[in-house]
C-alpha cells in the first residue's frame, strides 16, 4: 500500500507586480479568451431559456417574482383599506377580511422580504466581488423555482377561499383548531420556502466568504458582503427554530400529538417561543441587507469612501447577536416573570445603539462628502426619515408598560409598518434605481421616478401617521369592522385615502420598471460614477460576469486603481479564458483572498425543476392528508438531487491544474476546508443542528412551564433500545471516519468495507430508536409525543446520512471518490460529526434525562 | 515577486490568519450571558422562586462576562494598535492593515456587548421579584 501524492496547490507569483499588470495582451489572445467565455457561459435560448441556472437570469426572476407577490399582498391590504374606510362597511366579510390580513401579513414577509434579500443578492453579490457566478448555482436556481411553486401554492389558495386565518404568526389554540386546510397550507407551504431561504443562505455565506477576488481581504471588502454575511448567519440561526415549530405544529394538526393543547399537558406558548425567535431576528433580516444598498449608495452620493467602515461592521454584526434577545418584546402580555420580561425590554433598548450607529456614519459620509444628489439618494433620504420615526415607536413599545396598553392597536401596526417601509421598501426602491443599470443596462426615468416617491412618500404618511392615533385610541388590529359611536371613522377613511396614493405611487413604479426601453441607446458604463466592482460591467451585457477576475487592494477599486477596468477588458487578470468551454471561477482564502483553486460551475439544466417539482409534491400533498403520493414525490426529489450531485459536482478532473493567468497556476479539485462544498455542509449542518436544538429546547420547555412534565406513572421508552440506538449511531460514525482515513491513506478495500457497514449500522440505530419508543402514545401527552418527535427526527437525519454513505461507497466503486478526490467523503464525514452529536443527545433525552428530572 | 507559496504574513499576524469567529467572541458572551440569565430566571421562578440566590447568580455571572469582554477588548485593542500608527480606517489591501482591522472591530464589539451585558443585567438588580 502506497500513500498517495497530495493534491496539488497554488504555485507562480502573487501578488501580481505593476509590472506584470502593465504587460499587454495580444489582440489574437484577447479575441480567443472573449470567444472561449462567450461560449461557456452562453445563456440558452427560446424556451431552453428557463433551464438558466446564471445568477443574473435566476437573480432577476427571483426579484420579478416577489415583486409580484408583494404587490398582489398590497392589493389584498388595499381590499382591506375599502373595507375599515367606513364604520360598518360589509365589502369583505369577516371570514374573508381574515384571510386577506394573515395572507398580506405572511405574503410580505415570506413571499417578499426574506425572498427580495435573497433575490438583490443572487443578482448582485458576484458582480461586488468581481466572481463570474455564486458558488452554487444550481442549489439557487432550485431555491428559485421551490419558491415560485411554493409561493403560487399559498397565495393561490385565497381563490379557492381557503386561506389560513389565524393571523400571520398562526397562534394555536386558535389556528391548530381551526377548520380546513388553511393552517396546513400555511405550515407546510412556508416550511418549503423557508428551506429555499436557508439554501439561498448557505449560497451567499460561502459565496462571500470563498468567492472574493484575489486581494480583497476582509478589511477591504464591500459593505454588502459584510452585510449579506451576517444575515445569512441570521438566517441559519433564525429560520430553523421556526422550521422545529412547524414540524411540531404539523403533527398537531395532522396525528393529533398534543404540543400545543393544555389539556393534555401541551403548552401554546411554545409555539410563540419559537416563532418570535424565528419572528424577531427576522426583522433584522430584512432591515439589514436593505441598509446595506444604503451603505453602497451613500459613498457614490458624497464621492467619497464611507466614514467609519469599521463602525458599520460593528453595527451589523451587533445588530445581528443583539436581534436574537428581543424575541419575549412580542410576548409582553403572555404572563412570564417581570424579571424575564425586563431582560428582552434591556436588550430591545441595546439594539438601538448599533442600529444607530450606522445611520449617523452614512450621515457623516454625507456631511463631509460632496453631496450630488441622485434619485436612489432620495428614496435612501425618505427611508431615513420613515425608519427613524419607526425606531422611536419601537423604543416606545419596549418598554413593558406602555407595551400593555399598547398591545394589539394600530399602534403597533403603524410601527411596524414604519420600520419595515423605511427599513426595507425605500431603501429597496432606492437599490432598483442604483442598480437598473448594472442589470437591466438601461436607465429608469428620472421624473417618474420623482413622481413615485412623492406619492409613495405621501401616501405612506397619510396612511400610516394616523395609525397611532386610531390605536392610542383603542382600535384593536385585525378587527374587520368598527362601530360609528367608537370615533375612529375618520382617521380609518384618512388611512384609506392614502393607501390608494401609494398605491398610485406603486403604479407609476411599475410601469417605469416594466416599460420598453429601446429607444434608450446605449447608457454609460458607471452613470453614477461610483466606486465599487459591480459598475465595472460590459454595457452591452456579456454573460461570463467579469471579462478577468481582478487583483483587489482597494474599498473603492474603480476610484483608486485607475488601469483596473482597462486591464480588466483586456483579459490582464486572472481566468481572462476558458480553454474546455467550462464555467469556472476562482475561490480564494476566508481572510486575506488568496486564489486557492478555480471552481468549476455548473451551467444551465432541467434537473433542478425537476427537483423543485417534487420537493414541492412532498410539502403539497400531506396539507390534504395525502401521504403515499408525497413519500413518492419525495423520493424522486433526492434522485433528482443526487443525479445532480453526482454528474456535475466534485468529479476529478482531467487536468489537475489550470493556467488561471499573471503566471498563476491553480488546483482545479481540492477537499475539506478549502472547498466550497465543505463549507455549504458546515454551514448547513449549523442550521440543522439549530433546528435540533429548538426541539431539545421545547423538552425542557415544558418541564420548566408545566407541572405534569413527566406525568405521573407514566411510561418512558425502553432504555435497552436506547442505549442501543446510541451505540449503533456511534458505530456508525465511526466507521465513516475510518472509512475517510484509510481511503486518504490509499486503503481504498478498508474503506469501501467501512462504507458497506455505516449504513447499516445507521439502519440498525434508526430501527433500534424506533423500538424504543414504539409502545407509548403520542397522543395521550405531549411527554410521549416529544419523545416520538425526537425519535422522528433522527430517523430521518439517519436516513439522510444513510443515503449520503451509499453514495459515497457508490462513488469509490465508480472512480468517483478515490484516495486524492475525496471532497465527498470528507463533506459526508463532516455530516456524520453533527449526526453523531445528535444521536448522543437524543439517546440522553430518551434514556437518561427523565430519570434525572426531579 | 513573490510566490503564492511563501506565507508571509501568515507568520507576523497570524492569531486571525484561518477564521472570522475571534471577532464575535465578545458578542457570544454577551449571547451566553443572555441565555444563561433568561434560562435561570425562567427556571427558579417556575419552580422555586429563590429570587435572592437568582439575583445573586446573576450578579456573580455579570461580573465574569464583563470581566472576559474587558480582557478581549484590551487585546483587541492592542491588536487595532491605534496609539502607535494613529490609523483610524485601516483600508489598504495589506496584512497589516487587515489585522488592525479586526482589531478595530472586535474592540468595537467588545464595547457594545458590555454595554449589551450590563443592560440586561439591570433588571436583577432593579426588580426583587418573579411576580
Amino acid at each position: 500500500m502506497t500513500r498517495p501524492a497530495p493534491l496539488p496547490v497554488a504555485e507562480g507569483p502573487y501578488p501580481p507586480t505593476e509590472e506584470m499588470l502593465n504587460a499587454p495582451v495580444p489582440p489574437e489572445e484577447q479575441e480567443r479568451g472573449k470567444a472561449e467565455l462567450r461560449a461557456a457561459w452562453k445563456t440558452p435560448e427560446g424556451w431552453r431559456y428557463f433551464s438558466a441556472v446564471n445568477n443574473t437570469e435566476v437573480g432577476v426572476w427571483y426579484a420579478l417574482t416577489a415583486f409580484g407577490f408583494m404587490l398582489l399582498a398590497g392589493l389584498l391590504a388595499l381590499a382591506m383599506r375599502v373595507q375599515l374606510a367606513f364604520p360598518g362597511m360589509t365589502f369583505l366579510d369577516a371570514d374573508r377580511f381574515n384571510q386577506f390580513f394573515t395572507m398580506h401579513g405572511s405574503a410580505m414577509m415570506f413571499l417578499f422580504a426574506v425572498p427580495m434579500f435573497e433575490a438583490i443578492s443572487i443578482l448582485l453579490l458576484p458582480a461586488f466581488l468581481g466572481a463570474r457566478d455564486m458558488p452554487f448555482p444550481r442549489l439557487s436556481a432550485y431555491g428559485y423555482w421551490c419558491f415560485l411553486i411554493g409561493g403560487c401554492f399559498v397565495l393561490g389558495s385565497l381563490l379557492f377561499d381557503a386561506g389560513p386565518k389565524a393571523g400571520w404568526f398562526m397562534y394555536p389554540p386558535l389556528a391548530t383548531e381551526e377548520e380546513g386546510v388553511g393552517p396546513d397550507i400555511w405550515l407546510l407551504g412556508l416550511s418549503f420556502i423557508e428551506v429555499a431561504s436557508i439554501a439561498a443562505a448557505v449560497e451567499l455565506i460561502v459565496g462571500a466568504l470563498k468567492c472574493r477576488p484575489p486581494g480583497m481581504r476582509v478589511n477591504i471588502m464591500p459593505l454588502y458582503a459584510w452585510y449579506v454575511m451576517v444575515v445569512g448567519g441570521m438566517i441559519l440561526f433564525a429560520f430553523p427554530p421556526l422550521i422545529a415549530g412547524d414540524f411540531l405544529f404539523e403533527l398537531q394538526r395532522s396525528f393529533d400529538w398534543p404540543f400545543f393543547d393544555p389539556e393534555r399537558g401541551g403548552d401554546p406558548i411554545l409555539w410563540q417561543h419559537l416563532f418570535w425567535i424565528f419572528g424577531h431576528p427576522e426583522v433584522y433580516i430584512v432591515f439589514l441587507p436593505s441598509i446595506a444598498i444604503a451603505a453602497m449608495i451613500v459613498p457614490t452620493v458624497a464621492r467619497r469612501p464611507i466614514v467609519g467602515y469599521s463602525w458599520i461592521v460593528l453595527s451589523a454584526v451587533g445588530t445581528g447577536f443583539l436581534s436574537f434577545g428581543l424575541w419575549v418584546h412580542h410576548m409582553f402580555t403572555t404572563g412570564l416573570p417581570q424579571m424575564s420580561l425586563a431582560f428582552f425590554s434591556a436588550a430591545s433598548e441595546a439594539v438601538v445603539i448599533p442600529t444607530g450607529i450606522q445611520l449617523f456614519a452614512f450621515i457623516a459620509t454625507l456631511m463631509v462628502g460632496r453631496v450630488r444628489m441622485s434619485l436612489p439618494m432620495l428614496w435612501i433620504a425618505g427611508a431615513l426619515a420613515i425608519f427613524v420615526a419607526g425606531g422611536l415607536t419601537g423604543v416606545m413599545l419596549a418598554i413593558v408598560p406602555f407595551n400593555w396598553a399598547a398591545h394589539d392597536t394600530y399602534f403597533v401596526v403603524a410601527h411596524l409598518h414604519y420600520t419595515l417601509f423605511g427599513g426595507m421598501v425605500f431603501p429597496v426602491i432606492a437599490g432598483v434605481y442604483y442598480f437598473y443599470p448594472f442589470f437591466a443596462k438601461k436607465l429608469l426615468s428620472e421624473r417618474l421616478g420623482r413622481w413615485s416617491f412623492w406619492l409613495i412618500f405621501t401616501g405612506f404618511n397619510v396612511t400610516f401617521l394616523p395609525m397611532h392615533l386610531t390605536g392610542l385610541m383603542g382600535m384593536p388590529r385585525r378587527v374587520f369592522t368598527y362601530p360609528e359611536s367608537s370615533g375612529w371613522g375618520t382617521l380609518n377613511l384618512v388611512s384609506t385615502i392614502g393607501a390608494f396614493v401609494v398605491a398610485a405611487g406603486f403604479a407609476v413604479f411599475v410601469y417605469d420598471l416594466l416599460r420598453p426601453k429601446s429607444r434608450q441607446g446605449q447608457i454609460p458604463r458607471n452613470p453614477w460614477d461610483a466606486g465599487t466592482l459591480e459598475f465595472s460591467h460590459d454595457v452591452p451585457e456579456e454573460a461570463w460576469g467579469v471579462r478577468s477576475v481582478p487583483y483587489i487592494t482597494s474599498r473603492y477599486p474603480l476610484w483608486d486603481q485607475p488601469k483596473l477596468v482597462e486591464r480588466m477588458d483586456a483579459g490582464r487578470y486572472y481566468l481572462p479564458d476558458a480553454p474546455d468551454h467550462q464555467r469556472e471561477t476562482v475561490v480564494t482564502s476566508v481572510i486575506d483572498a488568496k486564489p486557492i483553486y478555480v471552481q468549476r460551475v455548473t451551467g444551465p439544466a432541467w434537473i433542478t425543476i425537476w427537483a423543485a417539482i417534487f420537493t414541492g409534491g412532498a410539502f403539497i400533498f400531506p396539507t390534504f392528508h395525502i401521504y403515499k403520493p408525497a413519500i413518492v414525490c419525495g423520493a424522486f426529489a433526492i434522485v433528482c438531487v443526487l443525479y445532480w450531485l453526482w454528474t456535475s459536482t466534485a468529479r476529478p478532473p482531467r487536468d489537475e491544474m489550470r493556467e488561471a493567468g499573471l503566471g498563476l497556476r491553480l488546483p482545479t479539485y481540492t477537499s475539506g476546508p478549502d472547498a466550497v462544498g465543505w463549507w455549504g455542509m458546515w454551514i448547513t449542518m449549523l442550521g440543522d443542528a439549530t433546528a435540533f436544538a429548538s426541539i431539545v429546547f421545547g423538552f425542557f420547555f415544558y418541564w420548566t412551564a408545566r407541572p405534569d412534565f413527566l406525568p405521573a406513572g407514566t411510561d418512558h421508552a425502553i432504555g435497552t433500545w436506547v442505549a442501543a440506538a446510541a451505540l449503533l449511531g456511534v458505530l456508525a460514525w465511526a466507521a465513516t471516519l475510518l472509512a475517510r482515513e484509510v481511503n486518504r491513506r490509499g486503503n481504498v478495500m478498508l474503506a469501501r468495507l467501512a462504507l458497506g457497514l455505516a449504513p447499516l449500522s445507521a439502519a440498525a440505530a434508526a430501527a433500534t430508536a424506533w423500538l424504543a419508543v414504539r409502545d407509548l402514545d403520542p397522543v395521550s401527552h405531549v411527554y410521549p409525543a416529544i419523545l416520538w418527535a425526537l425519535m422522528v427526527w433522527l430517523v430521518v437525519h439517519l436516513c439522510a446520512g444513510i443515503v449520503m454513505q451509499c453514495y459515497c461507497l457508490a462513488g469509490s466503486l465508480f472512480g468517483k471518490v478515490t484516495p486524492r478526490h475525496d471532497a465527498d467523503l470528507r463533506n459526508v464525514t463532516l455530516y456524520w460529526h453533527f449526526m453523531a452529536l445528535k444521536v448522543l443527545v437524543t439517546a440522553a433525552l430518551l434514556g437518561l434525562v427523565p430519570g434525572w428530572l426531579p | 515577486m513573490t510566490e503564492i507559496t511563501e506565507n508571509e504574513d501568515a507568520h507576523e499576524f497570524r492569531s486571525e490568519a484561518v477564521s472570522l469567529w475571534r471577532i464575535t467572541f465578545a458578542p457570544l458572551i454577551w449571547a451566553v450571558h443572555f441565555a444563561a440569565c433568561y434560562g435561570a430566571t425562567a427556571l427558579v421562578c417556575a419552580k422555586d422562586g429563590a429570587v435572592d440566590g437568582l439575583r445573586l447568580g446573576i450578579g456573580i455571572g455579570t461580573g465574569v462576562a464583563l470581566v472576559a469582554i474587558v480582557w478581549l477588548g484590551w487585546q483587541a485593542w492592542q491588536q487595532w494598535d491605534l496609539v502607535r500608527d494613529r490609523d483610524w480606517e485601516n483600508d489598504q489591501g495589506t496584512g497589516e492593515d487587515r489585522h488592525q482591522f479586526l482589531g478595530h472591530a472586535a474592540f468595537l464589539l467588545a464595547v457594545i456587548s458590555f454595554i449589551g451585558v450590563s443592560y440586561v443585567a439591570l433588571p436583577a438588580l432593579l426588580i426583587g421579584t418573579c411576580r
